[in-house]
C-alpha cells in the first residue's frame, strides 16, 4: 500500500478502479487492495503521457518552415542536440534512431520535472518506471543490433575478436549486457529519489531559501539524468550496430 | 558549442561508469544464484560472482581505454 495518495491518484481510484482491476486481472496480477489499484507513479506516468501528446499535437499544428515559433525552435534545438550527440558516440546515420532517443529523453525529462509541481511527484523515483524504460532500451539496442548486423554476426560479437577466448568472453559479455538495464534503473531511480528526499527534508526544517536551492539542484539533476539515460542508450545502440567487430 | 557538447558527453560517460562495477557484480551473483537454485548446485553463485566482477572491470577498462584513444 502506498504511503500517501495524490489527489489525481485518488480520483483515478474513485472512478477508474474497476477498469484497472479488469486489466490487471487479464495479466493475472493480484491487487493488494482492489479499491485502490492505481498507484501514484501510474497516474503520474499517464499524466506525463497526456502532456506529451497535447504538447506535440500543438507543436504539429504550428509547424512552419517560413515562420517557426518558439516551441518549434526549442524542439528543433533538442532534436539537433540529440542527433549531434548520437553522431559523436559513433552512430553514422543517426536520423533513424533519433525518434527513440528523443522519445526517451522527453519522457524521462517530463517525468523527472513533474515532481517540481506541488501536489505531483516524479514517477521516476519509483523503481518500476526506470526499470521499464531500461528494459525497453535493452530490447531496442539488441533489436537494432540484430537488424543491422544480422543474427549470426551480432551473436558472434559476444565471443570477442579471438575465437580461443570465446568460452571466457561469452559469459563476461552476457553478464555485462544484463547489468546494463540494472545500472540504468538504479542510476535514474536513486538520483530522483535522493533529490526528492533532500528537498522534502529541507522543507520540513524551513520554508526559507534552502528548499528552493535544493529544488533548483533537483531540476538540474532531472535534466542531467534524462540526458545520461539517453546518452547511455546511444552508446549501447552504437556498440550494437558497429560493424568493425 | 562542439567543445561544450563533448564535455557533456564525457561527463555523462563518467557518470555511467559509477554504477558499472557494482551492478555487474550483483547481476553475476544473481545469475549464479538462480542457476544454483534451478540446477541444485552450490558453486555457480561463486563462479558467476567472479564473472560479474571480471565483466565489470572489462567494461570499465574498455570505456577508459576508448576515452584515452579518443584523446
Amino acid at each position: 500500500m502506498q504511503e500517501h495518495e495524490l489527489w489525481l491518484t485518488a480520483l483515478f481510484n474513485r472512478f477508474l478502479a474497476g477498469p484497472a482491476n479488469s486489466i490487471l486481472g487479464l495479466f493475472r496480477v493480484k491487487v493488494e487492495d482492489p479499491a485502490h489499484p492505481w498507484a501514484n507513479w501510474m497516474t503520474m506516468e499517464l499524466l506525463v503521457f497526456l502532456i506529451a501528446i497535447v504538447l506535440f499535437a500543438v507543436l504539429r499544428s504550428q509547424l512552419s518552415v517560413d515562420k517557426p515559433g518558439k516551441l518549434q525552435h526549442i524542439f528543433e534545438v533538442i532534436y539537433e542536440f540529440l542527433r549531434n550527440n548520437a553522431e559523436e558516440v559513433g552512430i553514422h546515420h543517426p536520423t533513424k534512431f533519433v525518434a527513440y532517443f528523443g522519445t526517451l529523453f522527453i519522457f524521462i525529462l517530463f517525468c523527472n520535472l513533474i515532481g517540481v509541481i506541488p501536489t505531483f511527484e516524479s514517477p521516476t523515483m519509483v523503481p518500476y518506471v526506470p526499470a521499464g524504460l531500461a528494459l525497453a532500451t535493452f530490447a531496442y539496442y539488441n533489436f537494432q543490433g540484430f537488424r543491422e548486423q544480422g543474427v549470426f554476426r551480432y551473436l558472434a560479437h559476444f565471443a570477442g575478436p579471438m575465437p580461443a577466448l570465446a568460452p571466457v568472453m561469452v559469459p563476461i559479455e552476457l553478464v555485462s549486457h544484463m547489468a546494463r538495464p540494472l545500472s540504468l534503473t538504479i542510476r535514474l531511480f536513486a538520483n530522483m529519489f535522493a533529490g526528492e528526499q533532500v528537498t522534502m527534508a529541507f522543507l520540513k526544517l524551513t520554508f526559507l531559501v534552502a528548499p528552493a536551492i535544493f529544488m533548483g539542484l533537483h531540476v538540474f539533476v532531472a535534466l542531467l539524468q534524462a540526458y545520461v539515460f539517453t546518452l547511455l542508450t546511444m552508446i549501447y545502440v552504437s556498440a550494437a550496430i558497429e560493424h568493425e567487430h | 558549442m562542439k567543445d561544450k557538447q563533448n564535455s557533456y558527453l564525457m561527463l555523462s560517460r563518467y557518470i555511467g561508469l559509477a554504477t558499472l562495477l557494482p551492478t555487474a557484480t550483483f547481476v553475476g551473483y544473481a545469475i549464479g544464484y538462480l542457476l544454483d537454485k534451478g540446477l541444485g548446485t552450490h558453486f555457480l553463485k561463486i563462479v558467476f560472482l567472479v564473472i560479474g566482477i571480471v565483466a565489470g572491470f572489462v567494461q570499465l577498462i574498455r570505456e577508459l581505454t576508448r576515452d584515452a584513444a579518443e584523446k
